[in-house]
C-alpha cells in the first residue's frame, strides 16, 4: 500500500502553473456560468485552445497531436481541468472515441481523422442508447446494411450528448439480423444528408440530443473492427464508462471510475459551497456552522467523499451517484427555502448550486448505464449470482 | 432585474497522492496465514459454543502459540512489534469467523501500556501478554468519577487501562469480573475504579499527555474493529450470496431475482469500500499519523455501516431461515451492531469528524498526538 503524498518537483510546479495560467486565460466566467444556465458539454474556443496545447489527447505522444505528458502531469492537467470546471463532457467522449479508432480504425481513416482530433477540430459522440432499447444495448435496432459505396445507416439513437457538437458519432448498428450480437460499429457523420438531430433540454440544465439516420451513406473505410463485431469493439469503452479500469502500483487516480471521479468532483464542490453557506453570518450574528445539526450534516457528507474515493471501479460508479442524488436532497432540506432560488435570481444562495445539484445529480445514475445495470453486472461477474431473470423468450435467446 | 451574475466556486485540486491498496508480499502472506488459521480453527459451531460469555480459552491459547498476541506488543517489550496496518489484516480474519477472542482488546492495551514507563512489572506484564498469559483490555473513553465503565472484553481479562481525571490508570483483578449478557455475546463486564475488588494504581506516562495517550489507544481500538467489521461483513455477504445462489423460488434461484442480487450488490460496494478505507487509514496510522484521525473514525463509522447492513441482508435473503438461532446469519447479525455500538453514540463520531473537519481539530483533537492533527488532506 502506498498513499503518500507526491510533490510537485520543479517540472511539474511549471506545468501546474502553466496550467493554471491557460485557464485564467481561456476559461471565462463566462463559460462556467454556462453550466448553470444552459448546460456546456463543449465550449469551442475553449476547445481549440486546449488543442493547441496537446492537451486534448494528453498522453499520446506529440508525434500524434498529443502533449506526451507523463502520468503524474496528465493527472495535474485533469485535477486543474475538474477543479475549475472547465467543459468535459464532449472532449470525455472524444478520447474514448479517439483510442476505439487507434485500436480498431484502418490506417487511412486514422491518417484522416486523430489528426483532427488532436487539433481540436473533430468530436465525437457515442451512439449507442436507443429510444426502445435503453441500458439494454444489445436491443439495437439501428440497421447499417452494405450499399454500393459502402453501408447505410438507417435507426435512430437517443440521448446522443454532444450530437450538435460533434462530427461523428461511435455507432453500434445492427449488420446482422440473425444473431442477437450481430453488431458492426463505424463512425457515423454527424453532418451527412439524412441526419436530423434534436436536442432535448434535461433536468439538469445538460443538453441532449436524439439523433435520427435515414439512409445515410458512409463509406466502408469508416468501420471500427470486424463485420458483425462490434461488441468486442464497444466493450473496452463501455468497461471504461462503467469505470471499470485496470487497478495496479503506482495508481494516481484517486478513486479508480473515470464516472465516479467525476461524481465525488460533483459532490465536492456541493461540499465546498455547503461549507460556504455554513459559515456565512445570519442576520442576527449567527452561523449555521455553530449548529450542532449542521456539523453532523457536513460531516456526514465530508465521510460520503472519503467513502467513495476509496470504492474500486463499476461499485463507485453506483456508489457516488446514489450518495449525490442522496446528499443533494438533504441539503435542500437542510438549508431550506433559499436552496430553491435559482442560479442569477433574487436571494439565490451560493449560486443557486444547492437547487441545481439536486436537479443535476439524478441522471448521474442514468447515463452511460443506469445503476441497476451495472449492479446486475456487478451481481452476475464480482458475486457470481446467476444471470438476473429474464423474460420466457429473452432466456431461451442465446445472448 | 439586475441580480449580479457570477461565477461559482473554483477550487484548488485535492493534493497528488499515490493510491495503492495492494499488499507487499509479507502483508500478504500474514493475511493468507491468519485467513487459514481462523478458518480451519474457528468454525460457527465454535462460535456458537463460546456463548453467551464470547471467550474460546483454548482458542485463545492457540493464537498465542502461533504469535498473535506477540504481534501486538511492541519489539522494545519483547514483542514482534506488527505493523498497524498486519494487525487490521489479521482482524479483519478474526471478525470475517467471528472469532470469540478479545485480540483487538489486547493488541490496544497492550500498545497503550507499552507508552508508559513501567520499570520491571511493566516489563513482565508485557512479556505475559506476548505469550498470551495475561489479558488487558483498555476503558474507552475511560473513567468519570463515580461512574463505571462498560469494558469490551471486561470479562475475561485481569487488568483494565483507562483514564480518570488526568491520571492514566490501571485496574487489577484476581477473579474475573461478571459477565454482562449482551446482544452479542461478547465478553463485556462492568469495571469501576472505587470496586473494591479491584486494585488500581497510577502509571507515568513520562511526557506525555494521559488522555492523549488514551485517546490514541481509543483510535487504534476503533481502527482494529473497523477491520474486524469489514471481515464480518465479507462472512455475512458470503453466506448471503452462497444462499442467493442455491435457494430456488417461483422456479428460478433467488439470486436470479434484482430485488435480492441487487441488496447483496449494495453489500458487497459497501463491504468492499469499508474493507479499503479502513486499509488505508492503517497505513495512515502507521506513516502519516497526523492524517489518520479522521480516516480512522470515518473507516469505523462506515466499517459499521457495512457490518450491520451485510448482516441485515444476510438475515433477510435466508427468509424464515435467517431469524432462526440455528442459522448463522443471526451469529453475524448480533455481533454487527454488538462490535460497533459498545463504542459509544455514533453521533459523537461525526461530531468529532466535523470537529476534525470544520476547525482542524478541536477539543479532543488537539489532546492528539501533539504533532497538530489536521483533518485528513484532501
Amino acid at each position: 500500500m502506498d498513499f503518500s503524498h507526491i510533490p510537485d518537483d520543479a517540472e511539474a510546479m511549471a506545468f501546474r502553473t502553466e496550467v493554471t495560467a491557460f485557464l485564467t486565460e481561456h476559461l471565462t466566467d463566462d463559460i462556467r456560468t454556462q453550466e448553470f444556465t444552459r448546460g456546456v458539454p463543449h465550449h469551442e474556443q475553449f476547445h481549440r485552445a486546449l488543442a493547441a496545447k496537446g492537451w486534448v489527447l494528453p498522453d499520446w505522444p506529440l508525434s500524434e497531436g498529443g502533449a506526451g505528458l507523463n502520468p503524474v502531469l496528465c493527472r495535474i492537467l485533469a485535477d486543474e481541468l475538474e477543479a475549475a470546471r472547465a467543459p468535459y463532457v464532449t472532449r470525455s467522449t472524444t478520447v474514448m472515441v479517439a483510442e476505439v479508432v487507434r485500436r480498431w480504425g484502418s490506417d487511412d481513416l486514422k491518417a484522416e481523422v486523430l489528426p483532427k482530433v488532436a487539433a481540436g477540430t473533430v468530436r465525437f459522440a457515442l451512439g449507442y442508447t436507443e429510444p426502445d432499447g435503453g441500458s439494454d444495448l444489445a436491443a439495437a435496432r439501428t440497421r447499417l446494411t452494405r450499399s454500393e459505396h459502402g453501408w447505410t445507416i438507417d435507426g435512430a439513437k437517443m440521448f446522443m450528448t454532444s450530437a450538435l457538437d460533434a462530427q461523428f458519432c461511435l455507432l453500434l448498428a445492427r449488420s446482422n439480423p440473425t444473431v442477437r450480437k450481430g453488431f458492426t460499429t463505424i463512425l457515423a457523420p454527424l453532418d451527412a444528408p439524412g441526419v436530423e438531430i434534436f436536442p432535448l433540454q434535461t433536468l439538469g440544465t445538460e443538453p441532449t440530443n436524439a439523433v435520427f439516420f435515414r439512409g445515410v451513406e458512409v463509406a466502408d473505410r469508416y468501420r471500427l473492427g470486424a463485420v458483425d463485431d462490434g461488441w468486442t469493439v464497444v466493450s473496452q469503452p463501455l468497461a471504461t464508462e462503467h469505470g471499470d479500469v485496470d487497478e495496479g502500483p503506482g495508481r494516481l487516480e484517486e478513486i479508480n471510475a473515470p464516472q465516479g471521479a467525476s461524481y465525488v468532483m460533483d459532490m465536492r464542490r456541493l461540499y465546498e459551497h455547503a461549507q460556504r453557506w455554513a459559515a456565512a453570518a445570519r442576520p442576527d450574528g449567527t452561523r449555521p456552522i455553530d449548529d450542532l445539526e449542521t456539523r453532523l450534516q457536513l460531516g456526514r457528507l465530508a465521510t460520503d467523499i472519503e467513502i467513495c474515493r476509496n470504492t474500486p471501479g463499476p461499485m463507485a460508479r453506483v456508489l457516488a451517484s446514489e450518495l449525490l442524488i442522496e446528499r443533494a436532497a438533504a441539503m435542500l432540506d437542510h438549508v431550506g427555502s433559499r436552496a430553491l432560488i435559482s442560479y442569477g435570481a433574487d436571494g439565490a444562495c451560493e449560486y443557486g448550486v444547492f437547487e441545481w445539484s439536486h436537479r443535476f445529480a439524478q441522471a448521474t445514475a442514468i447515463y452511460g448505464g443506469t445503476t441497476d445495470v451495472i449492479r446486475n453486472i456487478i451481481a452476475e461477474r464480482d458475486l457470481g449470482l446467476p444471470r438476473f431473470a429474464r423474460s420466457a423468450l429473452m432466456t431461451t435467446e442465446a445472448r | 432585474m439586475t441580480a449580479r451574475r457570477a461565477a461559482p466556486l473554483v477550487t484548488s485540486p485535492p493534493p497528488l497522492r499515490r493510491n495503492d491498496y495492494s499488499l507487499s508480499e509479507q502483508e500478504s502472506s500474514v493475511s493468507g496465514l491468519f485467513g487459514d488459521f481462523f478458518r480451519q480453527e474457528c468454525p460457527s459451531e465454535r462460535v456458537r459454543a463460546a456463548e453467551p460469555v464470547g471467550f474460546d480459552r483454548a482458542l485463545w491459547d492457540r493464537l498465542a502459540e502461533v504469535g498473535a498476541m506477540a504481534m501486538g506488543v511492541p519489539e522494545e517489550h519483547g514483542g514482534d512489534g506488527a505493523s498497524a496496518v498486519e494487525l487490521v489484516l489479521v482482524a479483519e480474519q478474526a471478525g470475517r469467523y467471528l472469532a470469540p477472542v478479545p485480540l483487538v482488546e489486547v493488541w490496544c492495551a497492550a500498545r497503550l501500556l507499552a507508552c508508559t514507563r513501567g520499570g520491571t512489572l511493566l516489563k513482565q506484564q508485557l512479556a505475559a501478554v506476548a505469550a498470551g498469559e495475561y489479558r488487558i483490555a483498555a476503558a474507552l473513553g475511560g473513567w468519570t468519577p463515580g461512574e463505571r465503565q462498560l469494558v469490551p472484553a471486561g470479562a475475561v481479562v485481569q487488568a483494565v487501562a483507562g483514564v480518570l481525571g488526568d491520571d492514566l490508570i490501571l485496574l487489577e483483578s484476581p477473579n474475573a469480573r461478571p459477565h454482562v449478557p449482551n446482544l452479542a455475546s461478547t465478553p463485556l463486564a462492568w469495571w469501576s475504579p472505587t470496586d473494591e475488588q479491584v486494585g488500581s494504581r497510577r502509571l507515568d506516562c513520562q511526557d506525555a499527555q494521559p488522555r492523549a495517550l488514551a485517546h490514541d489507544a481509543t483510535l487504534e481500538w476503533k481502527l482494529l474493529t473497523a477491520a474486524a467489521l469489514t471481515g464480518l461483513a465479507a462472512g455475512a455477504l458470503e453466506l448471503g450470496v452462497e444462499y442467493a445462489r442455491l435457494r430456488k423460488a417461483f422456479g428460478s434461484p433467488i439470486g436470479s431475482y434484482q430485488a435480492v442480487s441487487h441488496a447483496l450488490v449494495d453489500v458487497a460496494i459497501a463491504a468492499e469500500g469499508a474493507r479499503r478505507l479502513t486499509r488505508k487509514a492503517a497505513w495512515f496510522w502507521q506513516h502519516e499519523r497526523a492524517g489518520a484521525p479522521s480516516l480512522v473514525v470515518r473507516a469505523f463509522r462506515y466499517a459499521a455501516q457495512a457490518a450491520n447492513q451485510a448482516a441485515t441482508v444476510g438475515v433477510h435473503v435466508q427468509g424464515g431461515f435467517g431469524v432462526s438461532l440455528e442459522a448463522d446469519a443471526q451469529l453475524f447479525f448480533r455481533r454487527a451492531k454488538g462490535w460497533s455500538a459498545i463504542a459509544g453514540r455514533a453521533d459523537d463520531d461525526l461530531r468529532y469528524l466535523a470537529d476534525l473537519e470544520l476547525d482542524g481539530g478541536a477539543e479532543i483533537g488537539q489532546e492528539g498526538t501533539g504533532d497538530g492533527l489536521q483533518p485528513h488532506p484532501g
